[in-house]
């Protein structure tokens, strides 16, 4: 049995939140995959919306501090990654998207990761394509063919239940099938001076 | 033993407390004051930055620390930074040499890339090209410095056929170098191939970050045999301001905080002291933080402080005087308890030349010997 860390961002902002309905049901469906597949899996979920102000402090201090550091560190090191948005003006939130933007540029890099998105109209489903893909394209981020859109009449579906369980099999299969690829730290492994200086 | 002093962007600032613009005159005079100052109470070095855009006032950092050399007798000149990326290696080869003689020897400078995107193509360079410029132009700017006659081809400047610097380096001895980096650990790599210093800006950052930077210089300081890790020539910044009375020192301050360019909108003040090494409050908070420095880096060789973020001159002033009346005697002595022998005092002129005297006596025995 191997433990697999899953970390779920959610950028919800009420309470109770659909955005963090569908997260957790994404979560719990990756989580019980994993069990069939005789893994364990450690959830950590990142509420975005307690670390507003610490975002906006990041982007003009240029480093994560309190409890968005941890966050941060849980997102960039998970074995797979679930990231679930609202809708606004036909896209990510703002709050989303910032957490994204302080991340290093290979942090989630190769990371399987699971999109989903919640909405009042089904017409906005859409955005999970033409505007997270390319987000976590540009992150590198291993996104998964099935994402989960919720529309406000979704939740009372079937069917709805249906695509999460899909999914969550979807991530589970591709984390336990991954051999996570090695990130060489350049304080551990510096580059030579003689391959900087030398180099043609 | 280790140095301490002072360093300055040199940025002309508008005071919030009563909407007075200083003038570039203004600025660049109270530099020199400032420098003078530092002297005066016993600090052991001033550091200026190199700016080309306002609001900064420091494009000729040589002729600001020449004028200054002139007025002191003791105190050592440098920078923070100096650009290796748009200025030409051959130049800084040159006007730090003759700084160096006017000096007496009171030379060291800090290599750093700085600069935003905009200010490379004044100088006909593209920042995209910053790191390599960094490890290129360093590179040359070595060899001119202990070659006479350089024959020399890069990428980045026309060759050079039979070229001599002139004026030769002061008693045949480079000025000492640090390299300044925020995070790139190639320039963490480049200070520890060459034996040279590193130099962490340390304020705006927190002291995990510090670390990694200085660990890595430190262990590839060894691994490239120029001596123990521990052994490895650091140095760190600080900003502080300081009142007898904490809240005194923090009201005083704020206003200052609130509108600086750097600050302003993010943290608090009192969240930035607790993530970065900023200090406001009393003298002997300001030891106790700068103490703690060593804790986390290990036994190091230099430390300047940044006082003037906007502060009108009177108060820079005074910070000059507690920092060298009631801060740095204590430092001095609390940092030399516990201080290994062989951790090395800071590089001087003279201390560089003493080892270029002995090494030149071990070659001259040696060669003796085999006759």
């Amino acid at each position: 049995m191997t433990t697999r860390s899953l970390a779920v961002v959610s950028a919800g902002l009420r309470e109770p939140s659909s955005t963090r309905m569908l997260a957790d049901r994404l979560a719990q469906a990756t989580a019980e995959a994993l069990r069939e597949r005789g893994d364990e899996a450690v959830v950590e979920v990142v509420e975005l919306r307690v670390l507003g102000h610490d975002l906006v402090n990041n982007l003009i201090s240029g480093f994560p501090a309190g409890e968005l550091k941890g966050a941060v560190e849980a997102v960039s090191g998970a074995d797979g990654l679930i990231a679930v948005t609202p809708v606004f003006q036909a896209s990510y939130s703002g709050l989303f998207k910032t957490f994204f933007d302080v991340l290093d540029k290979d942090a989630i890099e190769d990371t399987p990761t699971l999109l989903g998105a919640t909405g009042g109209t089904p017409r906005h489903s859409l955005a999970i394509d033409f505007a997270m893909r390319p987000l976590f394209a540009y992150l590198r981020a291993a996104t998964q063919p099935t994402v989960v859109y919720a529309a406000t009449e979704d939740w009372g579906s079937g069917e709805l239940a249906d695509r999460i369980g899909k999914a969550g099999r979807e991530l589970a299969g591709t984390i336990t099938g991954r051999v996570p690829a090695a990130k060489p730290d350049p304080f551990d492994e510096p580059v030579p001076f003689e391959s900087l200086l030398f180099k043609e | 033993m280790m140095q301490f002093g002072i360093f300055s962007v040199g940025q002309v600032s508008t005071d919030p407390a009563t909407g007075r613009v200083q003038s570039e005159r203004d600025k660049i005079r109270m530099m020199v004051r400032m420098a003078r100052r530092a002297e005066e109470v016993g600090l052991d070095v001033f550091a200026t930055g190199e700016h080309h855009n306002p609001p900064f006032v420091p494009s000729s950092p040589t002729t600001l620390l020449g004028y200054i050399a002139a007025q002191t007798e003791r105190l050592v000149l440098s920078t923070a930074t100096t650009l290796i990326t748009t200025n030409d290696p051959v130049k800084i080869a040159e006007d730090y040499a003759m700084l160096q003689h006017l000096a007496e020897g009171r030379v060291d400078l800090m290599m750093g890339r700085g600069n935003t995107a905009p200010v490379y193509p004044w100088f006909g360079k593209d920042i995209r090209d910053g790191l390599d410029l960094a490890i290129e132009n360093y590179h040359l700017l070595h060899r001119l410095w202990r070659e006479d006659v350089v024959d020399w081809k890069g990428q980045h400047r026309t060759p050079l056929q039979g070229f001599t610097a002139t004026p030769r380096p002061l008693d045949g001895v480079p000025p000492f170098v640090w390299h300044g980096s925020i995070r790139s650990p190639e320039i963490a790599e480049q200070a520890a191939y060459y034996g040279d210093g590193f130099f962490h800006n340390n304020i705006f950052w927190p002291m995990e970050h510090v670390q990694r930077m200085v660990g890595l210089y430190r262990r590839r300081y060894e691994h490239y045999g120029h001596g123990a890790a521990d052994q490895a020539i650091v140095g760190l910044g600080g900003q502080v301001y300081m009142r007898p009375k904490a809240e005194d020192a923090i009201r005083e301050f704020r206003p200052y905080f609130d509108t600086s360019y750097v600050y302003a909108n993010g943290p608090s003040l009192e969240e930035t002291m607790k993530t970065t090494p900023l200090t406001v409050g009393t003298p002997e908070q300001v030891i106790e933080r700068t103490l703690g420095f060593r804790d986390a880096i290990g036994d190091y060789q230099r430390q300047l402080f940044t006082l003037d973020l906007g502060l009108p001159e009177e108060q820079v002033m005074e910070q000059i005087d507690i920092l060298g009346e009631e801060v740095v005697p204590v430092l001095r002595k609390e940092f030399a308890i516990g201080r290994p022998a062989h951790v090395p005092d800071a590089p001087t002129h003279g201390s560089l030349l003493a080892a270029a005297k002995a090494a030149g006596t071990e070659a001259e025995k040696k060669e003796e010997a085999a006759r």
